[in-house]
């Protein structure tokens, strides 16, 4: 597909850009690319459920709409990076060059039919961010979020690995129509099951499900917010795509089924409760990210028709949501000089009320409240997991609901209270933008759902 | 049309008043919230109008509707949201506190999702207005409350969101259930579910409006939120917000899971008589006024409960009937409470006393607001409390119910002619500043004698509204057979 190719050769101009000395022009062309592979994606139609480049990649339906999503999340987190590298003097062009080069990961993860096209798309989204977290070099926390980021996901990577192996032992065959039909045939193999076990580790790690999520806060926590908004929304959306392409693929064994549905538990929980704890924002958005793959492996777990769909609509307004309000907290840290307490957020309102009444709206989404699309998300998969007749799991999914609009409301309480001394906040056009149409996407999509899903 | 229209017309002006923030904020609330009020008298009064619906496609994924409509019971909901509104809003002349423009906004919002609720004929729209319900609350007890209001206001919303929460597992049953997975009203009540999951899942649909009337036990978020919001939020609270308990009962537990009801019915019955008679009693020992009149709202929600699940035409029209007694009854007390607190500048029973000499007019205003408080006979609460206790009496071990609920009304009888006393009676308080006390003035009349005539009126002559609920009775009723 061009699109693919288009944003690995986009990645190679930036670089040659920043090369040049065109630090100013490195964003609008990397959103001109990206705009460019969107439209790429929206025009070829003739491609679609064909499998591509040697058959290992297929876009169909829903690789398409996750490809789409992944490349406007995208884009907005590349107009939050003028603001955010404008003071910086050089190796801009670096991060947004990794960055692109990362989304093009996340593209194959996103519509792979071969095994080893799920690696590499793993392993080109996962090298670039490795990078990306040690980006403020002069930070030991961010080196320390580098290197533990590095550790632990080269070790999931040893274990998909692994776990692909371990099928192709078994079903002599890379391709997933292939293994699908030895699934089918003899999904009980004791070799297979550990094989899909294996995988589902290594893919969980990237969607920080308990008890593979010990990187994810100290990583959001050391990396530049920029990055950690990009493994929040582009890495989260790509890993539960792959996951579920993984999950249908191999027919949702018993065995399998188990461990997914004990992850989702502990990982809601673990989740939803250590969240309640967290007074740095980072961290708990780290969990709250935690949580809301609690809420996705849900959607997962049920394997219905609708689930493609549903994953989609959770994942994206999730990733529209969270962008903003990392933006908002850029914008509040510098205020605050570089504090990361959620108390920053005290008296927002009152400086900026309409960057306030965004907050407001986003957080509330992420809680689940409606009229925003947060709450359409999780009845969608409240009413996927009922309709696997899972009822238990959703009873405690809802208590678990509840927690989590505490820790949310925490905040939005932080900045619709007045502070002793006002917060001099200053927001750059290209974020206001940025938090504009993230609010008021979040809301629009939350009163017509109907235009996503 | 109009029903957009009564969704919009509080919507657009609250947001107007947010954004220009105008001086006379309160007047615009007020010829809005009028202009609403005069829509649903002429829906009320026009013959017929219950066919006045609007659908119009929402999500076609889930085939879910924007649908709008009402039946009798809808429509006494709405009449008592659009008559008791103006009141709400009007009562914030008299109060002083920093940006009334955004009050008022809020008031007005809170007014539009109200509207919304008691014209949804679609679970998820329902729901989606329930919540909104409580955002403007939040932040008018967030900002406007007294001490310790932000502990209280969380708690608050939590506790509020968790029954929601289990009302959306329920609802998402439900829809799931469906055979077309629609969430239509229509469509539900239509669902024959098996005996044993209608026992558990009435707890889903149930507990959010348990938490929303409160009943006993779920009712430890009511006292300190009624005492600490400003008198306008209690008033909302109080008066409108709650009714939104009563009429999800009557939406969702009776027609939904009406062998589950049966199953639980006298639980929840005396959960609520017991709750009524423990609030009453701590409402006797309260040394505050607000407190006092907040215990006593739990009191009579209590009955007003209890009644709803005797689930006979008895019980039900007079649940509901009382439920406007009870809107207009809370708003006229708190405007009490909020004009004895400016002049004795104080809530504490323990420092008031012989008001009645310096201020009259506002003791016999004060005596006729609470008669009704006390059912005295030809007043509303007093045709609401009988068809209730007639109702009770009519179950099997009704006749104990019954009792236990008129032990209700005589501790209200004593616990509200108690505070009169200590309010108004006694010997002059000491007065340190030798200021005369000023009586009620003509605002005061202007708000509390149409709220007073309207208890009399329809003390006296009850059958307009009884007429309305007759024909969606007698429906519900048809669901129990």
């Amino acid at each position: 597909m061009s699109a693919l190719i288009l944003t690995s050769v986009l990645g190679v101009i930036l670089l040659y850009l920043g090369l040049f000395g065109g630090k100013k022009l490195l964003a609008p062309v990397g959103i001109l690319g990206l705009l460019g592979a969107i439209a790429l994606f929206v025009m070829d139609k003739q491609y679609i459920n064909i499998p591509q480049f040697a058959n290992m990649l297929s876009f169909d339906a829903m690789g398409i709409s996750f490809s789409i999503g992944l490349l406007v999340i995208t884009i907005l987190i590349f107009i939050f990076g003028i603001d955010y590298y404008a003071n910086e003097e050089k190796n801009v062009a670096e991060q947004f060059a990794l960055m692109i080069f990362s989304v093009t990961g996340a593209l194959m993860m996103v519509s792979y039919t071969n095994l080893l096209s799920l690696f590499l798309g793993i392993e080109i989204l996962s090298i670039p961010l490795y990078i990306l977290a040690g980006g403020k070099r002069n930070s030991m926390r961010s080196g320390e979020a580098s290197f533990k980021y590095f550790l632990l996901g080269s070790f999931s990577s040893a274990f998909l690995l692994m776990g692909i192996a371990l099928i192709y032992g078994v079903a002599a065959s890379f391709e997933l129509p292939k293994v699908m039909a030895m699934a089918a045939t003899s999904g009980t193999n004791i070799l297979f099951l550990l094989g899909c076990f294996f995988v589902i580790v290594g893919m969980t790690f990237k969607v920080a499900a308990v008890p593979f999520h010990f990187w994810s806060p100290d990583v959001y926590e050391g990396a530049p917010t920029l990055v950690t908004t990009f493994m929040a929304t582009v890495v989260k959306m790509a890993a539960f795509a792959a996951l579920f392409r993984f999950v249908t693929m191999i027919g949702m064994p018993a065995a399998v089924g188990k461990a997914l549905l004990l992850i989702a538990i502990v990982t809601l929980l673990v989740g939803n409760i250590t969240a309640l704890r967290q007074s740095h924002f980072k961290r708990l958005m780290a969990y709250s990210s935690i949580a809301h793959s609690g809420f996705l492996l849900m959607a997962i777990l049920s394997n219905s028709a609708n689930t493609p769909s549903v994953l989609f609509y959770y994942t994206f307004t999730y990733a529209l949501a969270t962008v903003g309000l990392f933006i908002v907290f850029t914008v509040a840290k510098r205020a605050a000089n570089g504090d990361e307490h959620i108390r920053i957020f005290r008296g927002l309102f009152r400086s900026q009320p309409w960057i306030g009444v965004m907050l407001l709206v986003m957080m509330l989404s992420l809680a689940g409240i409606p009229p925003f699309a947060g709450f359409f998300a999780k009845v969608n998969v409240f009413m996927l997991a009922l309709g696997a007749g899972q009822i238990g799991l959703t009873v405690f999914a809802v208590v678990m609901a509840l927690v989590g609009i505490y820790y949310y409301a925490v905040v939005v309480r932080e900045a619709f209270t007045a502070s002793e001394n006002e917060p001099a906040l200053v927001v750059a056009p290209t974020n206001w933008l940025v938090i504009s149409l993230c609010g008021i996407a979040v809301l629009v999509l939350g009163v017509m759902p109907g235009w996503l899903l | 049309m109009i029903l957009i229209a009564l969704l919009l017309i509080p919507f657009l002006t609250g947001t107007l008043l947010l954004v220009a923030r105008p001086a006379h904020s309160l007047v615009i609330a007020l010829i809005s919230a009028i202009a609403c009020a005069v829509i649903v008298v002429g829906l009320w009064l026009m013959p017929g109008s219950e066919v006045v619906t609007l659908e119009h496609s929402w999500i076609p994924q889930w085939g879910l509707n924007f649908k709008l409509g009402y039946d009798g019971i809808g429509l006494l909901m709405l009449l008592l949201t659009a008559v008791i509104f103006p009141f709400i809003i009007a009562a914030g002349a008299k109060e002083t506190y920093e940006n009334p423009a955004v009050v008022n906004a809020l008031l007005l919002f809170t007014q539009s999702a109200l509207f919304g609720v008691f014209m949804s004929q679609n679970a998820f729209l329902f729901y989606i207005f329930y919540e909104l319900s409580l955002l403007p609350l939040f932040f008018l007890l967030l900002f406007w409350g007294g001490a310790n209001r932000r502990a209280i206001t969380m708690r608050f919303f939590i506790y509020t969101l968790f029954g929601g929460l289990a009302l959306l597992f329920g609802i998402a049953y439900c829809v799931v259930q469906e055979p077309s997975h629609s969430a239509d009203f229509t469509a539900l009540h239509a669902l024959h579910l098996p005996y044993d999951v209608q026992v558990w899942l009435f707890w889903a649909l149930f507990l959010a409006f348990a938490v929303k009337l409160p009943i006993f036990p779920f009712h430890s978020w009511q006292p300190d939120t009624y005492t600490m919001a400003p008198l306008q939020g209690t008033m909302t609270l109080g008066g409108v917000l709650l009714k939104m308990g009563l009429f999800g009962i009557l939406r969702f537990v009776f027609p939904i899971v009406p062998e589950g009801v049966e199953f639980w019915r006298s639980t929840v019955i005396w959960m609520s008589i017991i709750g009524a008679l423990y609030a009453g009693w701590i409402a006797f020992r309260q040394t505050d006024l607000k407190r006092l009149v907040a215990y006593s709202s739990l009191s009579h929600v209590g009955i007003l409960c209890a009644g709803l699940f005797a689930w006979n035409t008895y019980g039900i029209s007079g649940s509901l009937y009382q439920a406007f007694a009870h809107a207009v009854l809370v708003v006229s007390m708190l405007y009490i409470v909020g004009a004895v607190q400016r002049r004795a500048g104080t809530t504490d029973l323990s420092k008031m006393g012989g008001m009645k000499l310096q201020t009259p007019r506002l003791a016999a205003l004060f005596f006729l607001v609470l008669i009704n408080a006390v059912a005295l006979p030809l007043t509303q609460s007093f045709v609401g409390e009988w068809l209730m206790f007639n109702g009770l009496w009519q179950l099997e071990n009704g006749g104990w119910m019954a009792l236990a609920a008129v032990l209700t009304i005589i501790l209200g009888a004593v616990y509200m002619l108690y505070a009169f006393q200590r309010v108004m009676l006694g010997p002059e308080p000491r007065n340190e500043s030798g200021v005369r006390l000023l009586d009620a003035d003509r605002d005061d009349h202007l708000f509390l004698v149409p709220l007073i005539a309207i208890t009399l009126v329809l003390g006296f002559y009850p059958a307009p509204i009884l007429h309305l609920l007759e024909a969606p009775v007698q429906q519900l009723l048809s669901v129990l057979n």
